[in-house]
């Protein structure tokens, strides 16, 4: 039961297929997983592997195709569009590769949007959108449009969007692979932070491994199934 | 609750706008477009509209014109003026009034001016419903070369009380500015009858027409037929109708005109429709990650399709603001008035139809954005991403 409490993802035999002209792709098959909260976890996996797959299936923006999927306490494989939608809102922030931000909303603006259909009044946004930016460093740039910052900048504006509604769950793709090394560790240091700090879940991509050393947990998929289990 | 969603509606359409202003020069050029198809389908409309009013019966119209019969040009229509004392006597007649008019452009023109000359003492009993709005009717009455000019005329010529101006061969001396319900009054300039006949080569005792107020709206046909069953036998027989049939009546070749703009004013509309769905069309496209992204974050599908039927409506919206604007100022200072044998229309836009215009533009970009945002709300978040 407390443990059961502790599992915030679980997959049971997780399958994903896509159609592909007339073939038909599993870029994950059967896959079983549990992360508990609090957990940093790391994904490797050759290229193709199934690891975006397998995140966006958990952030509730793609659906299974066969399997269980346990996310936050909701089976999120069988919601309907708008109900997930809602969900997602909730319960996780996600982090990409190349930021995508909105290039025509400034920082706080874009740290602001997962705030706006919320009921929350004007005052409490901007307070909660300065705190999140202050939060990720970035407090003296909130006006700044994303051309304006650097890539380590954006990245922490694009963490601090997927932080601001509160989610107790993070993923990100390769959230360092378009950084150099010093900006990409300060934000592994970042990541490291929210979960030690906020008790955050994250679950994240990574090709690099001074990336997943930073991970408490990693995980290799190759192609569509967990190969090992390492301790970080 | 309610109140909550509509704070939400109203915090996507910042949202909306912002990504309009800031892609500065794809909403100008886009906005200039809808600008001028609407400024198009203003004038187009104004004109259907002033014609409309020009020759449509309504219950509440009275006026009956006595011209001679089987003439069309004010120059041929000549009538003995004593018919006026018969008119006067026969059943149902309300008020009548002898008109010579003199006019500087008999066929169909876009800048004529028309001078009636009216007997001083009868104009006030005949037209109550005239309104001097500058100027004094006693130093018309005192003056032989005063005129009465009507608004539309006087704020197209820029005439006030104390100009003299000239048209038609004659000299007039302004004493006043009328203002009048009847479309027709407000664009014509009121002489004296004596003054306008020795003008003319025809001399005194001849006029134009005569124009009857009947007492009852209902019996304008019955009268009509009892003024031209009275003057059948004479040598000057009449032909009597409604002001405004006789307005459609010789004013033919203009309505047919008018009647054919009503296409260009369709065009306008397809061409607002059809610029602004591919400014929306372009913008989803360009825009299919971000709209992935706002859906990762939270949105539904419907915020995100709202923000596409937003963006396509405040374009229409300000669109036709800028065009309906621009039109009714064109027209305003302009002050078109069509005139033909002897008849004014002035194409002054009124309210429903700048109204009009505005309404529709906003359903156009509404409309136009549907396909778009259907499209940007189906698509699956993760091909999206992909892309
Ligand atoms: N929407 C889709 N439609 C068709 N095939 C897809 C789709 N998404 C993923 N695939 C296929 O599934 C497989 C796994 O893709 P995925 O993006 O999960 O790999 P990955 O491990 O993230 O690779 P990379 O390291 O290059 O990002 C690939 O063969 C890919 O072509
Ligand atoms: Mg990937």
């Amino acid at each position: 039961m407390n443990e059961n409490n502790n599992v915030l993802i679980r997959c049971h035999e997780l399958t994903k297929n896509y159609k592909k002209g007339n073939r038909l792709v599993t870029p994950l098959e059967k896959l079983d997983l549990e992360v508990k909260r609090g957990e940093f976890l790391a994904l490797m996996g050759p290229s193709g592997s199934g690891k975006t797959t397998l995140l966006n299936l958990i952030a509730g923006i793609d659906q299974p195709s066969e399997g269980v999927l346990e996310v936050c306490g909701e089976d999120i494989g069988k919601l309907s569009r708008s109900k997930l939608a809602r969900w997602r809102a909730a319960h996780v922030g996600y982090i990409f590769q190349l930021y995508h931000l909105v290039p025509v909303l400034t920082a706080f603006e874009n740290v602001e949007l997962p705030l706006l259909l919320s009921n929350m009044s004007r005052r409490d946004r901007r307070e909660r959108v300065e705190h999140t930016l202050s939060l990720v460093g970035l407090d003296g740039r909130m006006h700044h449009y994303p051309k304006e910052l650097s890539g380590g900048q954006e990245q922490r504006v694009a963490i601090a969007r997927a932080l601001v509604a509160s989610p107790e769950l993070l993923v990100a793709d390769e959230p360092t692979g378009d950084l150099d090394r010093e900006a990409a560790d300060s934000v592994l240091q970042l990541l490291h932070q929210l979960v030690e700090e906020y008790d955050k879940t994250i679950v994240m991509v990574t090709h690099d491994p001074r990336a997943a050393e930073r991970a408490g947990r990693l995980l290799h998929l190759e192609k569509g199934r967990l190969l090992e289990t390492e301790a970080g | 609750m309610m109140n909550g969603l509509f704070s939400k509606l109203l915090r996507m359409t910042v949202l909306a706008s912002k990504q309009l202003i800031r892609h500065r020069v794809r909403t100008l050029l886009t906005l200039l477009g809808v600008a001028s198809g609407m400024f198009l389908f203003t004038t187009v409309q104004t004109m259907q509209r002033s014609l409309d009013k020009s020759t449509k019966l309504q219950a509440s119209d009275t006026t009956l014109v006595v011209y001679r019969e089987n003439r069309f040009c004010p120059e041929t229509s000549r009538l003995p003026e004593f018919y006026l004392d018969e008119i006067a006597r026969i059943d149902g007649v309300r008020e009548v009034i002898p008109v010579k008019i003199a006019v500087s452009n008999c066929g169909a023109s876009l800048d004529v001016i028309t001078f009636r000359g009216v007997p001083a003492d009868r104009l006030s009993n005949y037209a109550p419903e005239m309104k001097l709005v500058d100027g004094s009717f006693e130093a018309w009455r005192a003056r032989d070369d005063g005129a009465l000019v009507g608004k539309e005329l006087a704020a197209k010529r820029g005439l006030k009380p104390g100009d003299a101006f000239e048209a038609v061969g004659v000299r007039v001396v302004v004493s006043g500015i009328v203002d009048s319900p009847l479309p027709q009054d407000n664009s014509v300039a009121y002489v004296h009858l004596p003054f306008i006949q020795q003008a003319s080569k025809h001399g005194l005792g001849v006029v134009t027409q005569f124009n009857v107020r009947v007492n009852d709206g209902a019996d304008l046909d019955a009268v009509s037929n009892l003024i031209d069953d009275r003057f059948r036998s004479e040598t000057e027989p009449t032909s009597t109708q409604p002001e405004k049939a006789f307005f459609a009546q010789t004013a033919r070749e203009l309505i047919d005109l008018i009647s054919f703009t009503r296409w260009i004013g369709l065009g306008a509309v397809l061409a607002v429709l059809g610029l602004i769905g591919n400014a929306v069309l372009l913008v989803v496209r360009g825009r299919v990650k971000e709209n992935a992204i706002l859906q990762t974050i939270g949105f539904p599908g419907v915020a995100v399709a709202y923000l596409v039927v937003c963006e396509g409506a405040l374009l229409g919206f300000g669109g036709s603001l800028l065009g309906v604007g621009l039109a009714s100022l064109f027209l305003k200072l302009r002050g078109l008035s069509f005139g033909n044998e002897g008849q004014v229309m002035a194409l002054l836009p009124d309210a429903s139809v700048l109204l009009s215009g505005m309404g529709l533009a906003l359903v156009l970009g509404m409309v136009a954005s549907l396909v778009p945002a259907w499209t940007a709300m189906r698509r699956p978040i993760v091909e999206s991403l992909r892309s």
